[in-house]
């Protein structure tokens, strides 16, 4: 019985539930005092064991189901020693349909679906396909031809018992193959294709990707920006003052025959980063512009102190937006406020000074994303060096290509020689390092 | 085992009833399988469905103590686990000195004082001076105990890590003193608002029950055990209220515990009827944010008959 619980752990780790080890050998004690009887019990007893969130408990359920469906399947069995002309059908899956028990169709299901090598079943998109191929190896056509043999001798007369029950067989076992496919691609099946796209959409330049995949590459950026926040939500320094740390200090200057020389002081101070971003939403930059802030809005549990600002020409700060409404609508309608105008860089430091530079510390990180193409205007690279000399630090991300900077109306080289670093930020994969180095570096 | 599983989990959901917590099989099952595979359990869901109460409850249906730690940002060890009684300690000290001049009298070269030294009882790091916090306190009661570790989300990652070896060997490690092993292991319960992600490390140790909000009959079941004084139709009426609330995109969706407060707050105006200007005047027991109360403020009529629509059609087991 214990094949059965690895199998459906298996199946669990193949729709994205992880399961450890220890975990399967916890399920195999509780179904030990569980047992298989009842569905529902084993189902919940299950689900507290193996699944460890709401997200979790959701795709076990669907799992769950999947997996122990057949069992529902085979109480369907019809009494087919009714029909009087059993003996007119000379296919053999028409004999075996009607006089062969459950079992022994399950049994030819595994057989031909062992030729038709379901083993190597991969994808979501080869189930039909699999479906196709056993029910082929099974002799289907034959019974097919047959049904059509039947169908056209009665010359519209009402279908004959046996015709009808052949044809509920035939839809009949058409689900049940289907089911075991879906079974088997549970088991077989690999998640490399879901990760093969996350690989994919990772690397792809920003722009490029299709609207039509954003929910996708929205849920990548979460889970990315949740990675990130997990590493760096908790960095500490001791604090110099506060309450004592009396063990500590007894400990530590025990050596001293117990003198307090050296103190401790118990608590420890979590740093958060205070940063400023800038976000050139001009048409040419836009796309880059969304994923950015999306990134940065995700991060919101380390980055408590963050102030956005967007422009093409004027400079608008859409910190508020972010925080009470949902992000996709956030973006549209910073990108709708602000964006898509000709890009004005002068004039949106002269903005941006204006506006902040005055809450700008040595705390304070400024992040600015565009492509520095500055439509020959003035680029007050001024500016940006009073910014860097308040400021802890000065980020550029250029998403363009390093061997596109200063071709054209691109002042790159002017601004990043009063910037900290800059980055080349053209794709996800590009954008989580970027922020990486930006949190470990901004506290 | 004498009894099946299943004569056990009706057995805690009976026995949970009769210290009014009515708990769904769920819940029941989960609680089944701690105290079976004597693994802690890590309990989620919105605030106020009960996750706490779940703990005490099983303290009491178990017939054991409760020991109870609360979690909050900046717990250590020396408040969960165990700390020095440094100022004994020090006397301690300061006695031994005293004690020391008798003990190396007549000791003849620094070899003989040092082996007289050696021989001399040392109780500097022993369990006289051991003050035990809740975690050391929970594995060494005799007679066992639930140990409900309340918020874990709330404290540190660094305290998840001290958590582990409690969790899945019931040990602690004192560097001083070496290992404490549970005689009687604790049934712990952990629970978790989900303000962050617990760590894998510790979830995988743990059993996992999510708590959601419960449906129309289980709410008017615990409605009617904490609030037995409530008139049926009432009772009804303000449970569909509150289910009609929860469809609602709310900042803070009310949970079972608001629901009681409203239902004792109905009992204290003495109204039999939900209506309108009830619903409205009283909307702050139910909704924490002022915001969240303007929202459902617009939908109380609406709510309200279809509150008292269902509760007329007494279609409802």
């Amino acid at each position: 019985m214990e094949k059965v619980l690895t199998d459906f752990v298996k199946a669990l780790r193949n729709s994205n539930v992880r399961v450890s080890p220890a975990e399967t050998i916890d399920a195999v004690s509780v179904v030990d005092s569980v047992g298989y009887d009842d569905k529902v019990l084993l189902k919940r007893t299950l689900s507290i064991v193996l699944s460890k969130t709401p997200e979790e408990k959701d795709k076990f359920n669907a799992c769950f189901d999947d997996f122990f469906s057949d069992e529902i399947k085979q109480q369907i069995s019809v009494d087919t020693n009714q029909l009087s002309d059993i003996k007119d059908v000379d296919s053999d899956l028409a004999k075996k349909l009607l006089e062969g028990s459950q079992g022994e169709i399950m049994l030819s299901i595994a057989d031909a679906a062992e030729e038709a090598e379901i083993r190597e079943i991969r994808y979501f998109t080869q189930r039909s396909v699999f479906t196709r191929r056993i029910l082929e190896k099974m002799g289907v056509g034959k019974l097919e031809d047959e049904l059509m043999q039947l169908g056209s001798s009665r010359e519209g007369e009402l279908p004959s018992d046996l015709e009808q029950e052949l044809r509920n067989q035939l839809t009949n076992l058409r689900e049940r193959v289907s089911d075991y496919v879906q079974q088997q691609f549970l088991l077989h099946g690999d998640v490399s294709g879901e990760q093969l796209r996350e690989q994919i959409f990772k690397s792809m330049n920003m722009a490029q990707i299709d609207r039509s995949y954003l929910n996708e590459v929205h849920s990548l950026v979460r889970k990315m920006a949740k990675k990130l926040a997990n590493l760096h939500s908790r960095r500490k320094k001791n604090f110099k003052k506060g309450k004592l740390d009396i063990r500590k200090t007894i400990r530590d200057n025990w050596v001293n025959q117990g003198i307090l020389f050296n103190l401790s002081w118990a608590y420890k101070k979590i740093d958060r980063p205070k940063i400023y971003v800038i976000c050139d939403v001009s048409g040419s930059v836009g796309a880059y512009a969304r994923f950015m802030l999306m990134f940065l809005f995700s991060l919101s549990e380390v980055v408590s102190k963050l102030r956005a600002f967007v422009f093409s020409s004027n400079l608008g700060e859409v910190t508020n937006d972010f925080k009470d409404a949902k992000l996709d609508e956030a973006i549209e309608k910073a990108l709708q406020k602000h964006g898509g105008g000709s890009t004005d860089y002068g004039q949106a430091l002269t903005d941006f000074v204006s506006l902040c530079l005055d809450e700008i510390d040595n705390k304070t990180t400024v992040v600015i994303l565009g492509d520095a193409r500055n439509n020959f205007g003035p680029e007050k690279a001024h500016l940006m060096k009073s910014i860097k000399e308040r400021s802890k630090q000065v980020f550029w991300l250029n998403p363009e290509g390093k061997y596109r900077w200063d071709t054209g109306d691109s002042v790159m080289t002017k601004y990043s020689a009063y910037c900290t670093k800059v980055f080349q930020c053209g794709n996800i994969d590009q954008l989580e390092r970027v922020i990486s180095t930006l949190l470990k570096t901004a506290i | 085992m004498t009894d099946g599983p299943k004569k056990i989990i009706k057995d805690i959901t009976k026995g949970f009833a009769k210290h009014g917590y009515i708990c769904s099989e769920q819940i029941a099952t989960a609680v089944f399988l701690a105290s079976q595979l004597e693994k802690p359990i890590l309990i989620e869901g919105p605030p106020g469905v009960g996750k706490t109460e779940l703990a005490n409850t099983a303290a009491l249906y178990f017939k054991k103590e409760m020991i109870r730690l609360q979690c909050y940002e900046g717990l250590d060890e020396s408040k969960a686990l165990y700390e020095w009684r440094y100022g004994k300690q020090l006397l301690y000290t300061q006695i031994l000195k005293e004690q020391m001049q008798e003990v190396l009298e007549g000791a003849k070269g620094l070899k003989e004082s040092l082996d007289r030294l050696m021989k001399f009882e040392d109780i500097f790091f022993s369990e006289d001076f051991l003050e035990t916090r809740p975690l050391l306190e929970a594995l060494t009661s005799k007679k066992g105990s639930v140990l409900l570790i309340d918020e874990v989300d709330k404290s540190d990652e660094e305290f998840e890590a001290l958590l582990l070896e409690i969790l899945s060997e019931f040990q602690i490690s004192i560097p001083e003193l070496g290992v404490r092993k549970a005689d009687v292991k604790p049934l712990v319960v952990l629970t978790s608002n989900n303000s962050r992600e617990i760590g894998d490390a510790l979830k995988r140790r743990c059993l996992h029950l999510y708590i959601p909000f419960p449906d129309a009959k289980l709410e008017r079941q615990i409605v009617q055990a904490r609030v037995p004084e409530i008139s049926k139709s009432m009772q009804i009426q303000l449970v569909n209220f509150v289910q009609g609330i929860r469809e609602l995109d709310l900042k803070k969706l009310p949970a079972i515990s608001e629901t009681i407060d409203w239902a004792k707050t109905v009992i204290l105006l003495n109204s039999d009827e939900l209506d309108a200007k009830l619903a409205e005047d009283t909307l702050n027991v139910l909704l924490k944010h002022q915001q969240d109360i303007e929202v459902v403020k617009k939908e109380i009529p609406a709510l309200v008959s279809q509150a008292t629509e269902t509760s007329d059609g007494k279609s409802i087991n």
